[in-house]
């Protein structure tokens, strides 16, 4: 696989080169933190950064998306038929991914793509996706990858791999995408052995970075019902406000209601976000709702996160270790306390 | 918050009181329609992917 | 703050051996920098969890809501306010409460802290009186608490609690001759086209994740009107007008009630400045209506009296 080196200004150049290939996305300042922002003349691409507040997860899963159109205006003859809506499935790239979220659309790909169901949009904007990824040479305190099966410069889920090398960028195809990215990109040079060994000597000392080391080797074993029923959801729970901050900015939450919008006579079938954490997730049409208190729904979600999901697709837990949920819940309810909890009852 | 004074109305009515609903409606249908149609706070079609 | 911890948990105590609660609500230091956790413990065993510092900025009154149990709860001036609101509201009864008062000389905007440092990660934060010191990999910064206070600190003139059973310190002193509402007035001065790009624009990064709802003692109806879906009230998309809908609605339904604890900002992953819809509601409250939310338990709220010959011509 071609491995290239490029100085920052001549990358800079290659990303404007690629916008004819690709629609680009990279890391961008905005106000406080940082967005992938779609590159174009007014945007600065900034690779120093930590990792965006929000996950890259709505460039292949928007927050909201019409998923179906129809009318019901009897005088025309498509009335009340339901058509799929358009979408843009045109090759987009996302340039400067962080490693743990690349890892995280391996973590949810089973949900959207498996032998039984596959999902249509996800897939597609999936597949029309290049995931080019930024190693971490300095992971956040809160970043705790490495105990989930991933790293700062894990190759899990990217089709390429940008090493910072201070005045230089290393990067390495990973994938046959990974491939045709890099044969798009003007400029650069094949990397010599000096750089390549410069990259491996920056992966080692980045993993050997994360202090955050959290258990999850029992989690398989236990007894669903036991870590059900364990005495600690109550304390775990009591803080949380129930809102949908840790859910939308994670990764690897994928869960989904479907609305129906009519206006006057168009009707517009739409796919939206949903967070376990809201009350009206589980209500039913009879008005009943299995998990109509706090603590169910908190317990829910670490449920699935770290037992369900390990149970179900035998594909490690369902969390990538972004350590976003643990930064941003203004509860400080923290994933890895009750990981621990878990894996130790 | 940037809707025009004279489209958005208080009044406090009692449950009882039907025929001055009936008129503070009639009045304020009378007032906004005097503004013709607003410019913002309309929804649309969702904007949305 | 030392004293203040050490007096909390004391008292805490106390009120476990008297059996006077049978649970206690504070905050707990949190396993983050500037981020403290709301605690309930049950027995005289775990008061050593319960801390107090100037990152207690969620607001414990909204951990009330009908409770049946005898509670004993810390507050300082706002949350305090919330709680008398809760009373009168009928959300918890006077006699459940046992209120362990604190003086409060602000919470820190870490937010702005945050970008004091130019964004990079702050390990550890120490407070030493009226200043503080944030140590990360690489650097640490001493800064004066008064310049990086919450924005709704900084014009507080209720930082002593309205409502108590014991103070853990005497009375601080109350700012006076703050100008509470001058970005209120700011916006008041813009034309109604203004005013909408104005506020379209603050909300523009909102993903509706309702934390500054759920945040808020205030928003403790069963069903609140955006969750509700028959009838459906506003579209659950991301759409913008929908965006808008909620957060206009939203601050109505805070009207009379607010008392500016600024939790909901606080909270708000995105950092939208959402009081900038509940603040002129409160300026509106104060200078229509004398009313400030939560100050006494022996006024009905704002919005739930009415009087038949109001002075004021917009009620008929
Ligand atoms: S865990 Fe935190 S972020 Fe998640 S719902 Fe609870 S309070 Fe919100
Ligand atoms: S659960 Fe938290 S740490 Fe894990 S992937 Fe989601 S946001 Fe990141
Ligand atoms: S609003 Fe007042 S009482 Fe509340 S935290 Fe700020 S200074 Fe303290
Ligand atoms: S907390 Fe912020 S992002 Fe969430 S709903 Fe409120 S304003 Fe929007
Ligand atoms: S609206 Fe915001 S500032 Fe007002 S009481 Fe609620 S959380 Fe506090």
């Amino acid at each position: 696989m071609t491995e290239k080196i490029y100085t920052k200004e001549e990358w800079i150049k290659a990303l404007s080169g690629l916008k004819s290939f690709y629609n680009i996305f990279v890391p961008v300042r905005d106000g406080d933190f940082h967005t992938f922002k779609a590159l174009d003349e007014k945007k600065i691409p900034d690779f120093n950064f930590q990792n965006t507040r929000l996950s890259p997860k709505s460039l292949v899963y928007p927050q909201s998306e019409r998923i179906f159109a129809y009318t019901l205006d009897e005088d025309t003859p498509d009335a009340n038929i339901i058509k799929e809506s358009e979408k843009d499935y045109s090759p987009k790239a996302v340039v400067g991914i962080r490693p743990c979220d690349a890892h995280a659309f391996q973590i949810v790909r089973p949900n959207f793509d498996n032998p039984e169901y596959q999902d249509p949009w996800w897939i597609q904007r999936y597949e029309s996706t290049t995931l080019v990824g930024l190693g971490c040479n300095a992971p956040g305190s809160t970043c705790f990858c490495t105990s989930v099966g991933g790293g700062p410069f894990s190759e899990k889920g990217l089709d390429a791999l940008l090493y910072d090398l201070g005045d230089t960028f290393l990067i390495k195809a990973l994938t046959e995408k990974g491939e045709a990215f890099l044969e798009n990109a003007q400029g650069g040079k094949e990397a010599d052995d000096a750089a390549l060994k410069a990259g491996e000597d920056l992966a080692a000392k980045a993993a050997n970075k994360i202090e955050q080391k959290i258990s999850i080797d029992k989690l398989k074993d236990k007894v669903q019902t036991e870590l059900f029923d364990a005495p600690f959801w109550d304390d775990v729970a009591f803080a949380c406000i129930n809102c949908g901050t840790c859910t939308y900015l994670c990764p690897t939450c994928w869960c989904f209601d479907i609305q129906d919008e009519v206006l006057e006579k168009q009707g517009d079938r739409i796919r939206n976000w949903d967070s376990c954490m809201f009350p009206l997730f589980t209500l039913h049409g009879s008005g009943h709702n299995p998990r109509a208190k706090k603590v169910q729904r908190v317990r829910q979600r670490f449920m699935h996160k770290l037992k369900y999901y390990v149970d179900k697709y035998n594909n490690g837990v369902q969390c990538s270790g972004c350590g976003r949920c643990v930064r941003n819940c203004p509860a400080n309810i923290d994933i890895r306390e009750v990981c621990e909890l878990m894996n130790r009852l | 918050m940037g809707i025009e004074p004279g489209r958005l109305h208080f009044s406090w009515i009692s449950s009882a009181e039907a025929t001055k609903y009936v008129d503070v409606a009639r009045e304020v249908a009378k007032e906004v329609k005097a503004l013709g149609p607003a410019k913002h706070f309309i929804k649309k079609r969702a904007e949305v992917a | 703050m030392l004293e203040y911890v050490e007096k909390i948990r004391k008292t805490a105590g106390k009120l476990f051996e008297e059996d006077k609660v049978d649970v206690f609500i504070g905050y707990k230091k949190g396993s983050l920098p500037m981020m403290n956790q709301p605690v309930l413990i049950s027995n005289a065993d775990q008061v050593d969890l319960l801390h107090w510092d100037s990152n207690c900025g969620l607001n414990l009154c909204n951990y009330l809501t009908k409770r049946t149990d005898r509670i004993g709860i810390v507050a300082n001036g706002c949350n305090s306010r919330n709680i008398v609101t809760h009373i009168t509201e009928n959300q918890i009864s006077r006699d459940q409460l046992y209120i362990v008062g604190i003086p409060c000389k602000g919470m820190i905007d870490h937010r702005a802290v945050q970008r004091a440092v130019k964004q990079k990660e702050i390990l550890a934060i120490e407070e030493q009186g009226n200043t503080f010191t944030v140590k990360g990999k690489d650097f640490e910064d001493t800064f004066n608490k008064n310049d990086y206070l919450q924005r709704n600190c900084l014009v507080c003139t209720h930082r002593n609690p309205v409502i108590f059973d014991e103070m853990v310190a005497p009375p601080v002193e109350e700012q006076i001759e703050v100008d509470t509402y001058k970005d209120v007035k700011q916006i008041e001065g813009m034309d109604p086209e203004k005013k909408w790009n104005f506020f379209t624009r603050i909300i523009d990064k909102c993903i509706r994740c309702y934390a500054c709802r759920n945040a808020c003692p205030l928003c403790y109806c069963p069903t609140c009107f955006v969750d509700e879906s028959n009838p459906q009230w506003v579209g659950k998309s991301s759409d913008p007008i929908d965006t808008m809908t909620f957060h206009i609605l939203r601050a109505y339904h805070c009207a009379g009630r607010c008392t500016d604890c600024g939790a909901c900002e606080r909270v708000c992953p995105v950092g939208i400045p959402m009081r900038q819809f509940t603040k002129k509601l409160n300026k509106d409250a104060q200078e229509l209506f004398s009313w400030e939310a939560g100050l006494t338990l022996d006024q009905r709220p704002l919005l739930d009296v009415f009087q038949p010959d109001d002075y004021n011509d917009f009620i008929r």
